[in-house]
């Protein structure tokens, strides 16, 4: 028997994708993004992104259909983030796998946002072994995850106390004027600036912190004085803030991440979700993780930002792995808990 | 012949039904403004059940409270394109009946506003429109759209867009103080 096509669903902020995977083979991926009209806004307006959802997702399920050169019939189960998410984004897409899943008779998976940033490495790299330890950096998520079976247990080592690391590159990129989203900016930004020409704090890396919170992050000071450092320099040099600013967040991302490698004795780190993206992370994880013989994967640039592959990946592993289908009936839940894989 | 499927989320409520030339043979609704995403799927299977086959979807477009509206539209679409079947749109405030020859209806728009239309002998002679109540003389609320009468509009109207009425609430950044 031929392995399964799953159609996976992504709509919890301002990305409506759909992807399509047959076992592990990437089939389709299309996204459709209202970037551009929260653009002016600074940050992603809800109500924005949900009519947006509403427009593009037939025609992104279309499309992906065809490009994936199936017919709608050859797919053998829906997947769906059910959470976390902007809920007015994420019942978008739950209202609509459900009528996709039940116009065609088959299986609905309701999966979790943060499981499924992670899965998509799967399709990408070889088969994992899990366990891993997986870093889930994003606008709206900073995650130090334990993974011991991306299907059914994923344990929650530590996360962002105050902003996302995301939301910290948007919220300086308008300080500085180098307009949103902020990740791509202060990276391009920084290509010409010096990471050490600035001190800025590394948030949470006190010796009290390390004993009490070693996994957990903070980036509210750090824009602070990124903001003070603004204020109280003229002239200052945009590239060397940008780069000495991102060089701040990327440390204490990897210093964590090896700390958590290091503690539980998991010699495998994945790196995930649109901070991913950036160049200096992904170049220091490297350097970094050779250092520590920590085996290093991060997905292509397309799947760490939101896509649906990730959301069919998870599905499609889900399948493999023989855990149920969701139950007929389910609701998005904003704030599912990443120990929650699926509904 | 024609067995339609029949969705409307425009209000607190989540209705679905099948309805065969004119005659409503199934119908359920599940009470809950915030609970259409979960209803949903469960009146529809309900429906199924009834009737598995139908040969169009017919939706209430609003206007209404979006985030329940959007639910009703969304299934509807993608449930047509998995049974290839049509998708028509139709005014959920256009289907609430009224045994009057003139009458205004309302829809609660929350925030201390309604969604309403004015009629006069079968046709809609004002809006929609959101207004504050006060602004409307003589609306009746608290009624929901008719399956059968939406149906019935499935043979006049076509409307693709959600009618939302109002803009989003934001604020662009060269906008603030």
């Amino acid at each position: 028997m031929s392995e399964p096509i799953v159609l996976g669903i992504e709509t919890s902020c301002d990305e409506t994708a759909i992807g399509i995977v047959r076992g592990r083979t990437l089939l389709a991926n299309v996204i459709a993004s209202s970037v551009e009209e929260h653009a002016r806004f600074g940050g992603v307006v809800p109500e924005i992104a949900s009519r947006a959802h509403l427009e593009a997702i037939l025609p992104s399920i279309e499309k992906a259909v065809s490009d994936a050169g199936i017919s709608l019939k050859d797919v053998d189960a829906v997947a769906v983030t059910a959470g976390p998410g902007l809920v007015g984004a994420l019942l978008v897409g739950v209202a609509s796998a459900s009528g996709l899943a039940l116009g065609l008779g088959k299986p609905l998976y309701g999966v979790n946002h943060l499981a499924a940033h992670i899965s998509v490495d799967y399709l990408t790299h070889d088969l994992p072994s899990d366990p891993t330890i997986a870093l889930l950096v994003s606008g709206g998520h900073s995650s130090l995850l334990q993974v011991d079976d991306i299907t059914s247990s994923i344990t929650k080592l530590g996360a962002t106390m105050d902003d996302a690391a995301g939301e910290a590159f948007d919220k300086i990129a308008r300080v500085m004027g180098l307009g949103f989203p902020g990740g791509p900016a202060i990276d391009k930004s920084a290509l010409s600036g010096s990471p050490t020409a600035i001190d800025f704090p590394r948030g949470l890396t006190t010796s009290n912190d390390w004993a009490t919170r070693p996994y957990d992050f903070s980036f509210s000071g750090l824009k602070t004085a990124v903001a003070r450092y603004l204020e109280s320099t003229p002239g200052y040099k945009k590239s060397d803030v940008a780069a000495s600013f991102q060089e701040s967040i990327v440390d204490v991302l990897l210093q964590k991440s090896l700390a958590a490698c290091k503690a539980t004795g998991i010699g495998s780190l994945v790196i995930a979700g649109g901070v991913a993206a950036n160049s200096r992370l992904r170049f220091l994880a490297e350097e970094r993780c050779e250092k520590a013989g920590v085996r290093l994967r991060i997905p292509s640039p397309a799947l760490c930002t939101d896509n649906g592959a990730m959301v069919a990946a998870l599905g499609s592993l889900m399948i493999a792995a023989g855990r149920k289908p969701s139950p007929q009936a389910f609701d998005a839940d904003s704030g599912l808990p990443v120990e929650r894989v699926a509904l | 012949m024609t067995i339609s499927l029949a969705i409307d989320t425009a209000t607190s409520r989540t209705i679905v039904g099948i309805v065969q030339d004119g005659k409503v043979i199934f119908e359920e609704f599940h009470e809950g403004a915030t609970e259409h995403g979960f209803a949903i799927t469960e009146l529809v299977s309900k429906a199924l059940k009834v009737f598995p086959q139908p040969d169009q979807v017919v939706v209430g477009m609003g206007p209404g409270p979006f985030t329940g509206l959007r639910v009703g539209i969304t299934f509807a679409q993608t449930f047509g394109l998995a049974r290839e079947i049509p998708v028509v749109g139709v005014c959920s405030l256009d289907a609430i009946e009224v045994d009057q020859s003139k009458y205004t209806v309302a829809i609660d728009a929350r925030r201390k506003e309604i969604y309403w239309a004015s009629y006069k002998d079968g046709l809609r002679v004002s809006g929609p429109a959101v207004s504050k109540p006060a602004e409307v003389e003589n609306f009746i609320i608290d009624q929901f759209p008719n399956l059968q009468k939406l149906v019935a509009l499935s043979t006049l109207q076509n409307i693709t867009e959600p009618i939302y009425l109002r803009r989003p609430d934001a604020v662009p950044t060269a906008e603030r103080s």
